[in-house]
């Protein structure tokens, strides 16, 4: 009996292991964690990010081929329902509502009013449930939803933040998202009070557990293998740090996207990619190295999905340095 | 008694624990588990107590149903059966009871402030919901310490064990409507966040029932598949031959009580999935296109998983029913179609692929397998493999049984309860059809040139009926196999190959209407379920047996899948709590109450992986432990009382009455 119990746990124990298998690889098949990241700032980029991440715009809406959601129409160019870029129909769309509602109405205002107003021109074929963008559970602030309504004007056009803040309904949806009572959400709050100083220290030394000006910049110290975090808590909010810190796969800085070349001899060399010319590419490693390979010497250079950041600071921090460490990154405004 | 004890001791303290929300009121908004992160911590203690919460839940059901047939039968083995189950539930429901105290303390010291918000909503229910426990445990030891003692009041007996499921039932409801008013709050103020409802009306949610008949549908698959890999470590390690015939039979009813959960969960699961849908449109997509959609994906590998093994088991299970070799050569044209639909029913619509990737595939998405990722073409299959499934049941069960009594000759009755089934199925059928060609599109926000497809789902349930009429006819002539081979072959082709591929065409032009498909697509099923599981018992009914049924004869191998399977359904199970949970993201009381803290981020599916892995193995092994003392006090009972008894001759539970007869 004891045998054939022992046999049983170890199979299960077995069954396990490949689950966990299973989750590792749907994981990095996946491009890592999905989660409502939050990005401060009013740019195309920031935008970008929101459409893709906390804003949810991609569950319903793709961009040309990128993202496989169908619920809502494509935003960028895609078949014949779709043969222009959503900043260029804004434009069509514009014109249709001002015959409609006879009164001057531009691609910006179609845009506003379309986080505002969803309602106001429907596309055939598609059902008006678009969410109240503003309102919980979305909960999207007003420059939050400019700088997605920024990323939107590039896809085929020219952002213009001036032109969306001077639409009439812009004022409206200002409003509409102020009004919004700040009672049913929470301001983030850490565990811990965490020691700045002693951030600092972690920060910067070299011998530390986490080393991490080794790649990363703060004023004139650092390297230059990640982004440079001098006014990092000036431009992203503190929850979106703290997935950075322990879960560096789920949104990599653009620009800091890592690479893997395999070399004619064979050779794997990964890192962040710094420089590229006709002749060669330069990678930058983990521990700050720069490898210039030549061209002719690569046989094949794929972008990977999982950041060289090491993603083991849940094991590698104890909760305490863990806030000191964000402690004092808060005080990189 | 000291176990007694301190069980009763347990639940005092849980009692304590629900009964007292002021134990939250509390200036802090978050607190750390002993140093540790409170939002992991508290998916452990939650995850645990749901598995032995499950356990607990889903046992009793078939333990009351397999005493009802030893009753019915007046065979004693059916009752030694029930017992040796719930002689498992009675350890499991002090750790239930355990866990449960512990999750509430955690919460309520953890979480305050949001705990304080929820106990203003539920205070009330909690008096009820402690109340009802202390019921359902007293009910549970008068049903399992007097089960020897009440023989002869066989009756009162079974009530008790009735009443046990109803208590259960109720306390799984009420601690459902709290889990789904977090998802889908009712009663708030939308200006101040401020609840302003009653507690039956944050009770009564949207998602409460869907949530409530999933986790019902879940306990009984949980439970069988548990039980079933007890008998299998049993069996395994069994020194006689009886031993050996009495887990294997046991294995085979834990089996069968866990497919007959599982068969309906997916419908379960699609309803649930369609009110999260109607509810939170936001959260709905989130769910099936955003942070969720690739835990589905491991979702399929683990249902698909339990499908085939569950299968697997069966064909094995075969080779020890004498007349089984009429139908083994029909099982490798059912394993390709449940492998084919496995593998469609795990296509993802979209890779993320690299340019490399892109270039070599032509494109974001697969030219052919993009569409095989698509609901419509995994409504399909999901419903091919239960049919299949329902066919290898259906093989067994017939396995080493000869000719029944011709339909013709077996009395009022018999034609009274064909007719009753199928006119239910045609009333059922009709009202869905002609709710279909009424149907405004303006419901569906589609406009009215639309309506014309709605009418191709309409026709097809038409044609189901006419189906139904045609085999009654058929079986009142002594024709019921035709009939059943036919009313299959319909059904498979109008809800896999005919609604699958207008579901795409639906998906292009009405996308709306995909839900009344996919009802149709259900319905049909179900329709096919229950008629050909009817007329399988009039097919069969005095059928004479080929040979003796051989339990004890299956091979390790069998017993490994239902281990596997056990294991499997452990994983699901957390991955499930893991994505009804997460769905919620950063809310605490989704659009109401925000998650402020650290731990508010979502996991990615490996950490979901490894947390959900640990609280599988440490259930297991708290099983384990539990089934070690249970077999310990079997022992004890076995001297006193003899050898497990040998299991009936029968193939199936069910067909255990007719089939003695007919020999």
């Amino acid at each position: 009996m004891q045998n054939s119990f022992f046999k049983a746990a170890l199979f299960a124990v077995a069954v396990c292991a490949i689950y966990i298998y299973i989750g590792e690889v749907i994981t990095d098949i996946s491009g890592g964690a999905k989660t409502a990241s939050t990005v401060a700032g009013i740019s195309p980029e920031a935008g970008e990010a929101i459409f893709w991440g906390s804003g949810k715009c991609h569950t319903c809406h793709s961009v040309g081929d990128q993202g496989s959601a169908i619920r809502a129409p494509n935003l960028g160019v895609h078949g014949s329902d779709f043969p222009l870029p959503i900043a260029l129909r804004a434009e069509e769309r514009a014109k249709e509502l001002s015959q409609k509602l006879g009164k001057p109405f531009t691609a910006a205002d179609y845009l506003v009013t379309s986080h505002f107003d969803p309602g106001l021109y429907v596309v055939s074929g598609y059902k008006n449930e678009m969410p109240t963008v503003y309102k919980p559970p979305i909960a999207l602030k007003v420059d939050q939803i400019l700088a997605v309504d920024l990323y939107l004007q590039s896809l085929g056009g020219e952002p213009n933040a001036e032109a969306l803040m001077k639409s009439p309904y812009f004022e409206l949806l200002k409003k509409a998202a102020g009004s919004q009572s700040a009672a049913t959400t929470v301001a983030f709050k850490p565990y811990l009070q965490g020691d700045p100083e002693k951030g600092k220290e972690i920060f910067f030394d070299p011998n530390s557990k986490t080393p991490c000006a080794k790649c990363h910049t703060v004023g004139d110290k650092g390297g230059k293998v990640g982004p440079e975090l001098t006014n990092v808590a000036g431009t992203r909010d503190i929850p979106y740090i703290i997935q950075s810190i322990l879960e560096p796969s789920a949104e990599i800085a653009s620009g800091f996207e890592p690479f893997l070349i395999v070399t004619t001899d064979g050779e794997f060399i990964t890192g962040v990619k710094k420089e590229e010319d006709d002749k060669s590419v330069t990678l930058a490693d983990t521990d700050g190295q720069r490898q210039k390979i030549s061209k002719d010497k690569i046989e094949k250079m794929v972008q990977q999905k999982k950041s060289i950041m090491p993603d083991n600071f849940r094991d590698l921090l104890t909760m305490d340095e863990f806030h000191n460490l964000l402690a004092f990154l808060e005080t990189l405004q | 008694m000291r176990h007694r004890k301190g069980t009763i001791a347990l639940l005092a303290l849980t009692a304590v624990a629900l009964a007292f929300p002021a134990l939250a009121a509390s200036d802090e908004t978050y607190r750390t588990f002993l140093g540790y992160d409170s939002r992991i911590s508290i998916w452990i203690i939650a995850e645990l107590h749901l598995m032995f919460g499950a356990f607990v839940l889903g046992v009793p059901i078939f333990a009351v149903t397999i005493e009802i047939i030893g009753w019915k039968t007046k065979d004693p083995r059916y009752d030694k059966l029930a017992y040796e189950f719930t002689q498992l539930l009675s350890g499991a429901f002090g750790f239930t009871a355990t866990l449960g105290g512990l999750l509430a303390f955690a919460l309520f010291g953890l979480y305050p402030k949001f705990m304080d918000y929820l106990a203003g909503v539920f205070h009330d229910v909690m008096y009820i919901y402690a109340l009802l426990f202390f019921v359902e445990s007293t009910t549970l030891y008068l049903y399992y310490y007097f089960w020897h003692k009440m023989a002869k009041q066989k009756g009162l007996h079974i009530l008790l064990g009735i009443l046990l499921n109803v208590c259960g039932t109720v306390i799984m409801m009420v601690a459902n409507s709290w889990a789904s008013f977090m998802m889908s709050p009712t009663g708030i103020e939308a200006e101040t966040g401020k609840f302003i409802g009653t507690a039956w009306q944050a009770m009564n949610n949207v998602l409460w029932h869907p949530l409530n008949l999933h986790r019902l549908l879940g306990n009984v698959a949980f439970g069988g598949f548990v039980c079933g890999a007890y008998a299998a470590i049993r069996y395994l390690g069994a020194k006689t031959q009886e031993e050996r015939a009495h887990y294997d039979w046991m294995g085979y009813i834990g089996n069968f009580c866990a497919v007959c959960g599982l068969i309906p969960l997916p419908f379960a699961g699609y309803y649930l999935g369609r009110e999260v849908y109607s509810n939170s449109a936001v959260m709905g997509n989130n769910m099936m296109g955003g942070a969720f959609s690739w835990t589905f994906i491991i979702q399929a590998i683990l249902i698909g998983g339990l499908f085939i093994g569950s299968n697997y088991y069966l064909w094995i299970g075969m080779h020890r029913i004498p007349g089984s070799e009429r139908y083994t050569k029909y099982i490798k044209f059912i394993d390709i179609i449940i492998i084919l639909c496995f593998a469609v029913w795990l296509t993802p619509h979209n890779l993320p692929l690299s340019a490399e990737e892109q270039i070599a595939v032509g494109g974001q998405y697969h030219p052919t397998l993009k569409y095989l990722g698509l609901m419509s073409g995994k409504n399909a299959v999901v419903n091919f493999i239960i049919l299949s499934t329902f066919l290898s049941f259906l093989l067994y069960r017939r396995a080493n049984l000869g000719p029944g009594i011709p339909f013709s000759r077996q009395g009022g009755k018999s034609r009274w309860i064909l007719l009753g089934v199928a006119g239910g199925l045609i009333l059922i059928m009709g009202y869905y059809a002609s709710y279909l060609l009424h149907l405004n599109p303006t419901e569906l926000d589609l406009s009215a040139d639309k309506e014309k497809y709605f009418k191709l789902p309409a026709i097809l349930l038409l044609i189901q009926i006419a189906a139904v009429v045609v085999t009654v006819i058929l079986t009142l002539k002594d024709r019921g196999k035709i009939g059943q081979m036919m009313y299959l072959g319909i059904t498979i082709v109008n809800i896999t190959f005919v609604l699958g591929v207008y579901g795409y065409i639906v998906m292009a032009v009405a996308n709306p209407f995909l839900r009344n498909v996919a009802v149709t697509q259900w319905m049909t099923m179900m329709s096919a379920l229950t008629l050909l599981t009817t007329l399988d018992v009039f097919l069969f009914k005095g059928a004479p047996q080929v040979g003796e049924m051989t339990w004890g004869k299956m091979p390790g191998r069998s017993q490994y899948t239902l281990i596997f399977l056990c294991v499997f359904i452990v994983m699901l199970i957390g991955l499930m709590g893991f994505i009804r949970s997460g769905l919620r993201e950063n809310w605490h009381i989704y659009g109401v109450m925000q998650d402020g803290s650290a731990g508010s981020w979502t996991p990615d599916n490996a950490l979901m992986a490894k947390v959900v892995s640990a609280c599988g193995l440490i259930f297991l092994s708290a099983v384990s432990f539990l089934f070690w003392l249970t077999s310990a006090s079997a022992k004890k009972d076995h001297k006193s009382e003899g050898e497990p008894s040998l299991p009936p001759k029968a193939t199936h539970p069910t067909a255990g009455k007719a089939a003695r007869s007919g020999g």
